[in-house]
């Protein structure tokens, strides 16, 4: 739309003699409609977001028994978790999901994206189905994987008896089933990465390809030289998106066990999202629960900080 | 110039995203459209058998899958949610980007700080015995409440906004005497369209596919989709002809709309990606 | 033009957000209506859901709900068959709704295992005294009934069925292995567990798909259950509550015995109640299971009438145990709760226990129908005509209560965790004990 178009419009609905009197009624407008239009986000994150976290603080401080009974803990909960084996195991498998599931994402999506910007027909089409993924149902898909997944019957089981692979439990195997639920997570979100990248492409001038080509600069040059640093504040973008994602994870973890938040029969796959859930909802330990949330947004914070450093890096130096 | 046109490798590497992308989805089909015994046969079925419509009709008439009623349930709390987020956001991100008022900056990095925080897994606690106090818990409202707001979408409406609608434009209408909510409704809300489309169908499959605090705070018979589908997975376990068709059943609908809205999505998804 | 074009559509945005509220309101506004009808309109029947889990038939109650449903237009039975697994899912998950006093049933299935917790909330259920039930005392054995009765004398629970024991095998697969197909043959070939292995080795020997026990847990309980009836009839707790499990012999026996079975791969290392374990159950992926009378019904359920005449029961080495057996209670939040002592007296019955039995193969605890004849001559078609009356009726009134603690699932949940993942490879052999009592002891907090 034009400047021009917009600017005409209000004119034509308000150009109207001011009414006297409503001076005002103006001042208030300008000095006190800002704090109004904010104001419905910060009144609903008081009642959602800043009681709930003050009040996970104030359970985290206390020791819930089945039974029902309740004891001052101070900070018992939080020095029994860091003594955890069980916390500590969710950590690692939250941590190592996500580095198996994001570092193949990104390059995946980097490429997808890089092919996705040539010229060719049906581009709105194949834009679409690389978007597809997206629309479904997480837990849907989930339980797709989980069936591809069988140990005794399952197609992924089967293709690789072709290369004389003794079939693999996927639920019972560590690594295996990082890989089964990274594959999950990859599979809904890098056609939507890629696409976010390709609209960051699009918006890098051409001219710098055309000067990097006179100079004789390869494809693949071009890509890492140029492509590549100018979608830095895209990826800072997509990486914090993925990093809060990640290691939030919880939907494809517990389905591929059933629906059960025990993540395998000794936690094989169990990440903290699903650690709280079995502290607070299946052993009723809230206290210990709400501990748990607080060191996994220590988690997610150190995590994006470090993803944040990592994405400034790239590409910043020559 | 031939940078711009595709090689071969980008062709193939192409055509495998496609078919990867639609394999999984393929697949539901070919199980939710056999018997169950084909379903756990090696090798696999490859192609779809002639049951499907037999196994939706067993889905949606089993009375303990509450199916329909969970479609409806996250059609209903996804709407009421998108809306919220769209709107509040379209406001604070219109303030912060147009607007001058003390103490702005300050605001604005605090919604910056609320990003980072995961309220639904670091709430849980709290939320859920707040749900038992209101006795909420089995509700609708249980599920809505905590998600009105999103602090990405203030973030993400005010970076738009600061592209899309420039200061000179603002001034000039108020010059023209127009009152704030007047700017906001004639001048911003039209040039902002693409951002909100993202941030409307981002929280809309945010919300659609929420999982943990529904499987929380909901029970299984007023469920949304995803947790009618993990009833119908822990009730059916040998069934996977009857599962296979729920998963299907809960995927067509947002297909439907993808398909037929896919231009506007995928053109605004990436107007919203740039601008933001 | 084009601010008329946006105006309309901002009309249309805003006319669907009035609409989605509308229709919001609707729904929520209607929710609890359905899940309580409202008692006052007497024409409409009350529905009255009953919560089961378990697998399989589960607690067998398809063909007495169709019966009392046809029968009594003014008050429906619904089940709602929630999930297989009890200790992982549906215990923590009822736990939940009791403690928030709502997402219960009317009518609610609690395992053995779940009991202890259960008799030390009162506050979670109605007195079924209140609704006359005192008298169905006389039905049950004593400590059948002792146990659902709480601390201050309210009677919470009333018992559906009990274990016994048996193990269920693929008759046609054992007759492929060169082994006897014929149920008493069979019985005949393992009077004791190291002959029993003995046949595994055998069957191992000559089968290559299938293997021949499901999993090391539910041969690990039936060793458990058997040596417990040795060992004072405790478990993971001893009458006091305390936490037990490295001292008690039975429980290192059970161990001892998984350890060799999972040693000389003779598992499927399927654990009981996954939705792997069950499909293959119908594949036929394993040949033996350890069968309480009431895996008859999950055994046939699961494996659906392909399975039948396949399939067939055989006595269990080294004698007789009780695991299993479940109790119905009436949870405190029901708004029928009239109704659902009515449902959870019918369900109980001399005669509709009975039924189950002769139908799925549950024992019923009531001792009424465990004297009746149809219940002692039972065959289960199923399982080749395999006369189940003869196999758990005669054993049923010798049967011991074992004694469970408060937080026996929790503990059972962490202990079979552990016995799977030594069957599955992610806890070494040599470590699996050790780890067993630690997982016990911090699941008993």
């Amino acid at each position: 739309m034009s400047l021009d178009t917009l600017s005409r419009a209000t004119r034509n609905n308000h150009r109207r003699p001011r009414p006297p009197g409503r001076r005002w009624r103006s001042r208030m407008d300008v000095k006190a409609m800002p704090y109004a239009l904010v104001s419905p986000y910060f009144l609903l994150f008081a009642a959602f977001g800043l009681f709930p976290l003050a009040f996970t603080l104030y359970y985290s401080l206390y020791d819930y028994d089945l039974a029902g009974t309740t004891e001052w803990a101070g900070l018992g909960n939080y020095t029994a978790l860091l003594a955890d084996d069980d916390f500590w195991n969710a950590v690692v498998n939250t941590v190592g999901m996500f580095v198996i599931a994001t570092v193949p994402q990104m390059l995946l999506a980097l490429f997808l994206a890089n092919a996705l910007n040539k010229r060719f027909r049906f581009r709105l089409a194949i834009r679409m189905s690389v978007l597809l993924p997206l629309v479904t149902s997480v837990v849907a898909v989930a339980v797709v994987f989980t069936q591809l997944y069988a140990r005794d019957w399952g197609l992924v089981n089967w293709i690789l008896s072709w290369f004389g692979v003794d079939p693999t439990n996927w639920r019972a195997e560590r690594i295996p089933s990082w890989i089964a639920i990274a594959t999950m997570v990859d599979w809904r979100w890098t056609g939507y990465n890629a696409i976010i990248f390709l609209a960051g492409m699009q918006t890098i001038p051409r001219d710098l390809y055309e000067a990097a080509a006179i100079d004789g600069a390869s494809r693949r040059r071009q890509f890492w030289q140029i492509t590549l640093p100018m979608l830095r504040p895209t990826m800072i973008f997509v990486v914090l998106n993925s990093t809060i994602g990640g290691l939030t994870l919880f939907s494809e973890p517990t389905t591929f066990y059933n629906g059960n938040v025990d993540g395998g029969s000794q936690g094989q796959f169990q990440t903290v999202a699903m650690f709280i859930v079995k502290q607070g909802f299946r052993e009723f330990d809230y206290g210990y629960a709400a501990a748990a949330a607080w060191l996994l947004f220590l988690l997610i914070l150190i995590g994006a900080l470090i993803n944040f450093l990592f994405v400034r890096r790239i590409g910043g130096t020559k | 110039m031939t940078n711009w046109s595709p090689t071969v490798i980008t062709r193939v590497m192409l055509g495998l995203a496609i078919v990867l992308s639609a394999f999984p989805l393929y697949w539901m089909l070919v199980i939710a459209s056999r018997t169950n015994a084909d379903a756990v046969s090696v090798p696999p079925p490859f192609l779809p058998g002639g049951n499907l419509g037999e196994n939706i009709v067993a889905v949606l008439n089993n009375e303990d899958a509450h199916f329909l009623l969970g479609l409806t349930n996250s059609f209903i709390v996804a709407s009421i949610v998108t809306i919220s987020v769209v709107l509040i956001s379209t406001l604070a991100g219109f303030s912060f980007a147009n607007l001058n008022f003390k103490g702005r900056n300050l605001l604005l990095l605090a919604v910056l700080l609320t990003m980072a925080v995961p309220l639904q897994q670091m709430g849980v606690v709290p939320l859920y015995r707040l749900m038992v106090s209101l006795e909420w818990t089995g509700t609708l409202k249980a599920v809505i409440l905590p998600y009105l707001l999103n602090g990405f979408g203030v973030f993400l409406m005010t970076q738009y906004t600061r592209q899309a609608v420039p200061m000179e434009l603002v001034e000039a209408a108020r010059v023209d005497g127009a009152a704030t909510l007047r700017i906001w409704w004639n001048v911003v809300l039209p040039a902002v369209r693409p951002g909100m489309a993202v941030l409307g169908i981002n929280t809309f499959m945010l919300m659609w596919n929420d999982f943990m605090w529904p499987l929380i705070v909901l029970t299984p018979d007023n469920p949304t989709v995803q947790i009618a589908i993990t009833q119908l997975n822990a009730r059916f376990s040998t069934n996977y002809t009857l599962i296979f068709a729920g998963t299907a059943l809960s995927i067509i609908p947002l297909i439907a709309v993808f398909v037929a809205f896919g231009r506007q999505i995928v053109g605004g998804l990436m107007e919203g990606a740039v601008k933001a | 033009m084009m601010i008329s074009r946006r105006r309309g559509g901002l009309a249309a945005a805003s006319a669907l957000a009035v609409a989605v509220l509308t229709v919001a309101s609707c729904g929520s506004g209607s929710t609890p209506e359905s899940s309580a009808p409202a008692s006052s309109a007497a024409a409409e029947p009350v529905t009255i859901r009953v919560q089961t889990f378990g697998g399989g038939t589960n607690f067998g109650y398809k063909n007495a709900i169709a019966k009392w449903n046809a029968e009594h237009k003014d008050i429906q039975i619904k089940e709602e068959h929630l999930t297989d697994q009890f200790e992982q899912q549906y215990w923590p998950q009822m736990i939940q709704w009791l403690q928030a006093g709502n997402g219960a049933g009317d009518v609610v299935g609690i395992d053995e295992g779940g009991m202890g917790l259960a008799k030390a909330h009162p506050e979670w259920w109605t007195d079924l005294k209140e609704y006359g039930l005192e008298s169905r005392k006389a039905d049950f054995p004593a400590w059948k009934w002792e146990n659902g009765v709480t601390a201050d004398g309210k009677l919470f629970g009333l018992g559906t069925d009990i274990g016994g024991m048996s193990i269920c095998y693929r008759k046609d697969l054992f007759e492929k292995a060169g082994l006897p197909g014929d149920r008493e043959k069979v019985s005949a070939l393992w009077p004791t567990w190291d002959e029993f292995m003995n046949v595994g080795k055998t069957f191992q020997s000559k089968i290559k798909d299938s293997k021949f026990a499901d999993g090391t847990n539910t041969l690990y309980q039936v060793v458990l259950y058997q040596e417990a009836a040795k060992n004072g009839n405790v478990t993971y707790f001893d009458k006091d509550n305390n936490l037990i499990v490295d001292k008690n012999p039975a429980v290192k026996a059970g161990f001892d015995f998984a350890t060799k079975m999972s040693q000389q791969g003779l598992t499927a290392k399927l654990r009981n109640f996954t939705d792997e374990w069950a499909a293959g159950t119908q594949k036929g992926s394993f040949a033996t299971l350890g069968c309480p009378s009431w895996m008859l019904g999950v055994v046939s359920g699961n494996a659906g009438d392909a399975g039948a005449g396949k399939w067939d029961v055989a006595a269990v080495p080294g004698g007789g145990g009780n695991w299993g057996g479940s109790w119905l209670a009436v949870p405190k939040q029901s708004k029928h709760p009239k109704e659902a002592a009515m449902v959870a007296d019918y369900l109980t019955s001399a005669q509709t226990e009975a039924s189950i039995f002769t139908d799925f193969g549950n024992m019923p605890s009531n001792t009424k129908s465990q004297a009746d004849p149809a219940v002692q001559g039972a065959k289960n078609e199923f399982f080749n005509d395999a006369p189940i009356g003869e196999i758990f009726a005669k054993s049923a009134s010798s049967l011991q209560p074992v004694f469970m603690g408060v937080k026996h699932a929790q503990v059972k949940n962490a202990i079979e965790s552990v016995i799977q993942g030594m069957d599955d490879g992610s806890v070494p052999y040599d470590k699996a004990w050790q780890q067993l009592v630690d997982d016990a002891v911090k699941a008993a907090g």
